[in-house]
């Protein structure tokens, strides 16, 4: 026997070092996060069961949040097309009109202004409620001549501020500025912001009850493994590494095909949701996901699932302690 | 090695399964703890293994005083003895060199290491053979033989046994004694929960007597 043997052979055991020791625990976390997996296809039916759970508990804040990120790009094509009627006294002579229109339109805050005189305005009014003749019978026309007036900064307070200036202009009537319905829009938005944040966390806590009840059936099925690796030596990290793994796959899992659920039903709705748009004027797609949004539910899902995990497994490891 | 000292463990305020126990064990000793079932035997393993802790009195293992080790410890203290139970306790979802590896595994032993350590292992209780075999295809006599590998596979200096020869024959049984004997033999403490008096007997070791929580004989063999 060669002199290296006999000296590894040494009655006390050596300490590996502690390179190797992480060398050593780098391929066992290998090894565990592959046997981990492998125990969840050798049940395939219940792994689904679990996938799908967590996948439709992820789905639904999910759908909300994209909706509200539509709704969100809604509001800015909406903010675009901001604009100010501004009625002007009707005693005013069509001359004088187009005095205040140039008055108006040399303000710095304002973009493009129209006139609209009244004889246009009647015009109009009658094409546009099909009135026909209706309005032959009146002695004089009954409309104001009117400006629309394009505002450069397109918030509602913008908006809003410009009116009651345009209020104070000599020859103005009135001055509308139709945001109260954005502006409602707005509240409703941020009302839908915490709507799904209070969804998403309800449902992050379901992922989490879905894969710690789904883990505390694996820890009852390998009890007398654990008891007898802890018996050995094992500590609580080594015991709690492959039901980690194990719900760690779960939720990447879910979280998958949580965003396959996603894009079938994204497609689904898609073409309804544009024409329901376009019927409104505006060109508007629900907007997807997209990488970093894909990324991030991955990574929450997978997250949840460890944390699932962790917690089901640490229930057990509890009552394991010596008394 | 082992000092109990006026040891006392009580269930549940009432049941009381040990009462002022002392003994010592030294280094390189090979002692048989007897008595009835319900004598304390398996309670005095409980507490050598950490998984209960005396409700009375002081055990020191090998420095350790097992009633103040805290339990980030007690993976550490465990992994310097071997443990052989009744039902050898293998895992029947991997291979016997799998199964004997399991303790190198948790030490982070290096894969090279793994695979020596194990074979000379399976070696010293005649079973290299069937290194690749499922603990299920193996015969009573060899799952304890399997058993024992993985209790001595890391080298402990203390090996603990707890009625390791519980469901074998006779033949077997002395087959086993005799390999906890080749491991005293190198330097290892034993200490062997029996009640298998007859072999206990034959064998001239030191005998612990318990009866009802009490240690009430302790007996040289030779």
């Amino acid at each position: 026997m060669s002199e290296r043997m006999s000296s590894r052979r040494g009655a006390n055991q050596q300490a590996p070092s502690f390179l190797q020791q992480r060398r050593a625990w780098q391929a066992h976390h290998r090894q565990v996060a592959r046997d981990s997996l492998i125990r969840l296809r050798q049940r395939p039916l219940g792994t689904l069961m679990t996938l799908f759970a967590i996948a439709v508990a992820l789905v639904l804040p999910a759908t909300l949040w994209l909706l509200l990120g539509g709704a969100q790009v809604l509001d800015r094509n909406l903010e675009d097309t901001a604009q100010l009627t501004v009625y002007l006294s009707p005693s005013l002579e069509e001359a004088s009109a187009r005095e205040v229109a140039d008055k108006v339109r040399q303000r710095a805050d304002v973009g493009r202004v129209e006139l609209i005189t009244a004889a246009e305005g009647l015009h109009q009014f009658q094409a546009s409620l099909d009135l026909g003749d209706a309005l032959q019978g009146l002695d004089h026309n009954p409309l104001p001549a009117s400006l629309v007036v394009q505002p450069v900064t397109r918030t509602p307070e913008a908006v809003a501020a410009l009116a009651m200036q345009l209020r104070q202009v000599n020859g103005v009537d009135e001055a509308s500025a139709d945001m109260q319905w954005l502006e409602r829009l707005k509240q409703l938005t941020r009302l839908g912001q915490r709507i799904v944040l209070a969804f998403g966390a309800l449902f992050a806590l379901g992922v989490l009850l879905i894969v710690g009840n789904t883990i505390r059936l694996a820890v009852e099925n390998r009890r007398d493994e654990i008891e007898v690796v802890t018996l050995i030596g094992a500590t609580h990290a080594f015991v709690r590494r492959p039901f980690l793994y194990s719900g760690a796959w779960l939720g990447l899992g879910g979280g998958m095909l949580a965003l396959v659920l996603l894009a079938v039903g994204m497609g689904w709705l898609s073409s309804p949701l544009s024409a329901l748009a376009s019927s409104y004027g505006t060109d508007w797609e629900l907007p997807g996901l997209g990488f970093e949004g894909s990324l991030l539910l991955l990574v929450c899902s997978t997250v949840l699932g460890w944390l699932g995990a962790w917690i089901a497994v640490g229930r057990h490891l509890a009552r394991m302690r010596p008394r | 090695m082992i000092a109990f000292e006026h040891v006392g463990k009580r269930y549940g305020g009432r049941f009381e399964a040990l009462a002022d126990v002392n003994f010592r064990l030294s280094r390189g000793e090979m002692v048989f703890l007897t008595g009835h079932s319900g004598a304390g035997k398996s309670s005095v393993l409980k507490l050598l293994t950490c998984l209960e802790r005396p409700s009375r009195g002081r055990i020191v293992v090998a420095g350790h005083d097992l009633g103040q080790l805290g339990s980030v410890r007690i993976p550490f203290y465990r992994r310097q003895i071997g443990v052989v139970f009744q039902n050898h306790q293998l895992l029947f979802d991997r291979t016997v060199f799998d199964n004997v590896a399991l303790p190198l595994l948790i030490q982070g032993m290096p894969a090279s290491d793994v695979a020596r350590r194990v074979r000379a292992a399976l070696d010293k209780v005649g079973l290299l053979h069937r290194e690749r075999a499922l603990p299920i295809e193996l015969s009573g006599g060899e799952q304890q033989r399997i058993g024992i590998a993985r209790a001595v596979v890391h080298k402990p200096a203390l090996l603990l046994a707890d009625e390791p020869t519980g469901n074998l024959d006779p033949q077997l049984s002395a087959d086993i004694m005799r390999l906890f004997e080749d491991f005293n033999r190198i330097g290892t403490t034993v200490l062997i929960a029996s009640h298998d008096l007859a072999l206990i007997a034959r064998l001239r070791h030191r005998v612990l007597r318990l009866k009802d929580g009490r240690l009430i004989a302790d007996e040289n063999g030779s």
